[in-house]
């Protein structure tokens, strides 16, 4: 049985506009992510959007400001 | 009044109170789903097959059918549509092993239509009719993995109803009436056989077997060509109260 994973919607209204971060959806699979996107997110007529899986995002941490130090580092 | 042969007026019926039917039943289940997002695609899913009926009873008014009697003014026995949707027994699961193919051959049996005066409606339709078509089978794929026994005997029972709906196999390129008059441009034999690829393909990998589907349904002479199903039954009193929205009468006094 296949899990449930989080996975973040981007989407643009027009071409050349940029692609921007509109929210997540929980599925089972990709495709089924696909179509929560879409059914989910129909406000608008968007003009791309696509989904990524959460554990697939890479996190920048350079230049990212720290807000604790540990000891052990 | 009519320009399209009568049995083109009763396949476009059948294909409309199927819609109207799913949508019926999408909305009854859209709050029953396993997530947030299953419910929102059972809702949306509701609005757009309302919206395509509404499309396709303006060509049947056209075509000379009346409005009252489309709008659910008839008997349950006077609705067309793919037998398996008359009641759906079972759980969340069932209900889509039930809905899906049922779609999948309205549209089917929608996109054969050979009209330049429907080109624009079914295309729009079309662009729809993916998300849904996708997501039934992207949902069937999960559902094959969990529950792979109940989606089975559920899809034993659905697949032959909506062979049924679809059509007999004797309807090939050489003897399909509606193939013959040019108001659709592909069999009832080439359809059946696209269905039926596309569930033995999707359920290939899953431990969902097909091999006790019977796909030879209907046999040509037990077969209802203007219900197309084999057999009696249809879909309840209630439903039909609650499409015509005789329930909601007290309301508007």
């Amino acid at each position: 049985m296949s899990d449930t994973e989080k996975y973040e919607v981007f989407a643009r209204k027009n071409q050349g506009d940029d692609t921007k971060h509109v929210g997540n959806v929980s599925a089972k699979n990709g495709r089924l992510a696909k179509m929560y996107a879409h059914n989910t997110f129909d406000e608008e007529d968007w003009d791309y959007m696509a989904v990524v899986r959460q554990g697939d995002l890479l996190e920048v941490e350079h230049g990212s400001p720290r807000t604790t130090v540990t000891t052990d580092e | 009044m009519s320009d399209w042969p009568d049995e083109a007026v009763e396949y476009v019926q059948a294909i409309a109170d199927t819609k109207l039917v799913l949508g019926h039943r999408n909305a009854q289940w859209s709050l029953a789903g396993p997530s947030l997002e299953d419910d929102i695609g059972g809702s949306s899913a509701a609005q757009e097959e309302v919206g395509h009926v509404r499309q396709l009873f303006r060509m049947l008014q056209q075509q000379g059918r009346d409005d009252d009697w489309l709008q659910g003014d008839r008997d349950p026995t006077e609705f067309n549509n793919v037998s398996a949707l008359d009641v759906i027994d079972g759980e969340w699961p069932e209900y889509v092993a039930t809905i899906a193919p049922a779609d999948r051959a309205a549209w089917y049996l929608l996109d054969a239509i050979d009209r330049n005066d429907m080109d624009g409606m079914i295309t729009k339709i079309g662009e729809e009719e993916y998300f849904h078509l996708e997501y039934h089978d992207a949902r069937l794929e999960t559902l094959a993995e969990e529950y792979p026994s109940r989606i089975q005997e559920t899809l034993e029972e659905t697949l032959p109803q909506t062979m049924a709906f679809i059509g007999p196999s004797t309807y090939d390129d050489d003897a399909d009436p509606l193939l013959d008059a040019g108001f659709t441009d592909t069999s009832i034999a080439s359809i059946r056989d696209s269905f039926a690829d596309h569930y033995r393909e999707l359920f290939d990998d899953t431990p969902v077997s097909l091999d006790g589907v019977d796909w030879t349904v209907p046999d040509p002479d037990d077969w209802d060509e203007t219900r197309r199903r084999v057999g009696s039954g249809g879909i309840s009193d209630e439903d039909i109260r609650q499409l015509t929205g005789e329930e909601n009468a007290m309301f508007a006094r």
